[in-house]
């Protein structure tokens, strides 16, 4: 995740750019989005942006932000990247209630669904945890310390996600691997005990979510890949259930959008990469879309939870455009503007190019 | 050891190849890349490779046979070569980082395979960083003996974490042992022996073997006799530090 895509035509190519990021309040309130070292929050019940307060001692981030999210409920916010700190804020009153430090550079975080861990990756592949148990949650806490719960070794991590469930914390690595640890019942005393290893790509995996539904509530894992995959997991087992082959899916109508990536060496257009770099599931259980490199749109997948399949959808071309799927609809962001489910939020100038998409679940009305 | 003047890489009476060709520094460093084959998964390892006689490539069993010792840095792969006919049914397989010594394990088997028809068939050697790879090499719970025998020592502070036993390797360590399954360590370092008995001693799935188990146990005499560097200590009057391990069941 450390490689950021350039916009065609940008005349800072050589400058690295974090990718942007996009986070969604399962309650709906309100949506994050982290530019570079720049926290933005937009408020969708008050139709207005956020003022975000931070009186710790190295207030908001001075370096990229490299993973943000919310947790189950939607009471806290955590930011984390480059700068070597994890905040943790208050959603009701957008207060930085902790901010943790880490000795290397955090590449991404989780939160235990009951909301009383925090969890965050460093560059080196060990995970922290740290506790939020009996703190009131307006109250700015003494900076907490973490304790290193487990460790990929030597790999960066790309992608935290505990399961629905509660019962396991899934990481994934650039070498390929994904582990599956039992969360214990004092995640500060370390996670010691492996359930499994879902092994099977052959790149860097670059995302994990899990897809469950109320009639599947342990739900199943979702990882994409460099490797140009998108893979189903039983995560109690470790065992693959089913692979899409993205690469197959795009055929010549598609091919007109897709960017081929220009070989730096001697110009030649190459085929485009069809690594994955993100995905997100739809709370309903029954479909995931992802980004994938070069394509400048979506792809949807549909996932049978009781048939433990992955299928094509459809693929959604588009550089602007709130897209209606049954139910529910998604924001996303593109090189200059970012849609909201309120219709028309138009966010100021963001310059990076991965997407990041957002199941919001709310019908509309 | 005094070589003859030939420049043939085997020893012409022994058929063994010669350790003077093989030389390789002592010291590999383990967070580089190497480019190394992996298998994407245990069930990718291909066992009629390096066990052809006991597992032949079509074999359509149910139960096939499992690797269940392995030598964590099996360097020249002396305890192999001991464990082999001591437990001629078992699989065992050594893993070592340096290209130049797990190509002279590999010719040793090679070479012992021919000269002793029918046995060393169970024992083989693969090149790969143990520290990155093992979850790719073996199912949950597959192996019930894991040896480390004189480990880098890593004596920096700062290099700590380089060390092959430390408290997040111990997890994969327990993840890929069977309970019941025994881990055996041993060093010539003593701060290294205090470090890596610290390591199993406060780790929740393991625990130490009593007195009476180690002496019944015969791999522990071998700790120390069995490895060309076991031998060297032994040689220099040196003392050794052993921390045996059994795995068990986590606690609830």
């Amino acid at each position: 995740m450390g490689d950021a895509q350039m916009e065609e035509g940008d005349n800072t190519r050589e400058i690295e750019v974090a990718p942007a990021l996009i986070a969604v309040d399962p309650a709906q309130r309100s949506v994050a989005v982290a530019v570079g070292s720049d926290l933005r929050v937009y408020d969708l019940i008050g139709d207005c942006p956020v003022s975000l307060v931070d009186d710790s001692a190295k207030p908001f981030h001075s370096d990229s932000i490299r993973a943000i999210r919310y947790d189950a409920s939607g009471k806290l916010f955590v930011s984390a990247g480059d700068d070597k700190l994890v905040k943790i804020w208050s959603t009701d009153s957008w207060f930085c209630i902790s901010s943790v430090c880490c000795e290397k550079r955090v590449s991404a975080v989780a939160v235990s669904n009951d909301g009383l861990f925090v969890c965050f990756a460093d560059k080196f592949g060990v995970v922290w945890v740290v506790s939020l148990k009996g703190d009131a949650e307006n109250q700015a806490l003494a900076d907490k310390k973490a304790a290193p719960m487990l460790a990929h070794y030597c790999s960066i991590i790309t992608s935290l996600e505990f399961s629905p469930d509660g019962r396991f914390i899934v990481s994934a690595d650039r070498d390929y691997k994904i582990r599956v640890t039992v969360v214990p019942k004092n995640p500060l005393d370390g996670a010691h005990e492996i359930q499994t290893f879902c092994l099977g790509h052959s790149e860097y995996v670059s995302c994990l979510d899990f897809i469950h539904s109320p009639d599947y509530p342990h739900g199943l894992l979702i990882s994409g890949s460099g490797d140009s995959t998108v893979r189903l997991w039983d995560v109690t087992l470790g065992s693959l259930l089913d692979t899409c082959e993205i690469g197959s899916k795009f055929d010549r109508r598609f091919t007109f959008f897709l960017k081929a990536e220009l070989s730096a060496t001697d110009g030649i257009e190459e085929d485009p990469c069809h690594a994955v770099t993100d995905l997100c599931t739809c709370p309903n259980g029954t479909s995931v879309a992802l980004a994938v490199q070069s394509l400048k749109g979506i792809m949807l997948l549909n996932c049978n939870l009781s048939a433990k399949t992955l299928s094509m959808a459809k693929v959604s071309i588009s550089l602007v455009l709130s897209l209606f799927c049954k139910d529910f609809r998604f924001s996303f962001l593109n090189s200059r503007q970012i849609h909201a489910m309120h219709g028309s939020i138009v966010l100021r100038h963001i310059y990076a190019l991965r997407y990041r998409y957002a199941w919001l679940g709310k019908e509309e009305s | 050891m005094i070589e003859k003047e030939t420049t043939s890489t085997f020893n012409k009476s022994t058929g063994l190849p010669r350790k003077r060709f093989y030389r390789a520094r002592a010291h590999s460093n383990p967070l580089s890349d190497s480019h190394f084959p992996v298998p994407l998964s245990p069930s990718q390892f291909d066992y009629s490779l390096h066990y052809p006689q006991l597992v032949p490539a079509a074999s359509d069993d149910d139960n096939p046979k499992r690797i269940q010792f392995a030598d964590i840095g099996c360097g020249f792969g002396g305890l192999l070569v001991a464990l082999s006919t001591l437990f001629p049914d078992k699989l065992m397989i050594g893993m070592e980082i340096r290209d130049k010594v797990s190509e002279y394990v590999k010719e040793r088997i090679s070479a012992l395979r021919t000269t002793n028809p029918g046995q060393y068939q169970n024992i083989s050697v693969v090149r790969t960083n143990s520290m990155k790879y093992i979850p790719n090499y073996f199912e949950k719970g597959q192996l019930t003996k894991m040896f480390f025998l004189f480990p880098d020592p890593h004596f920096k502070e700062k290099n700590h974490r380089r060390r092959v036993i430390s408290p997040h390797l111990l997890d994969e360590y327990a993840y890929t042992l069977a309970v019941g399954g025994i881990i055996y360590t041993i060093t010539d370092v003593e701060e290294l022996g205090e470090w890596m008995k610290g390591c199993l001693e406060n780790h929740p799935m393991f625990e130490a073997l009593m007195e009476e188990e180690l002496e019944n146990d015969l791999v522990v005499k071998l700790l120390t006799s069995a490895t060309e560097e076991g031998q060297k200590v032994a040689r220099n009057g040196g003392q050794t530090f052993q921390a045996v391990y059994r795995r068990i069941a986590p606690p609830l």
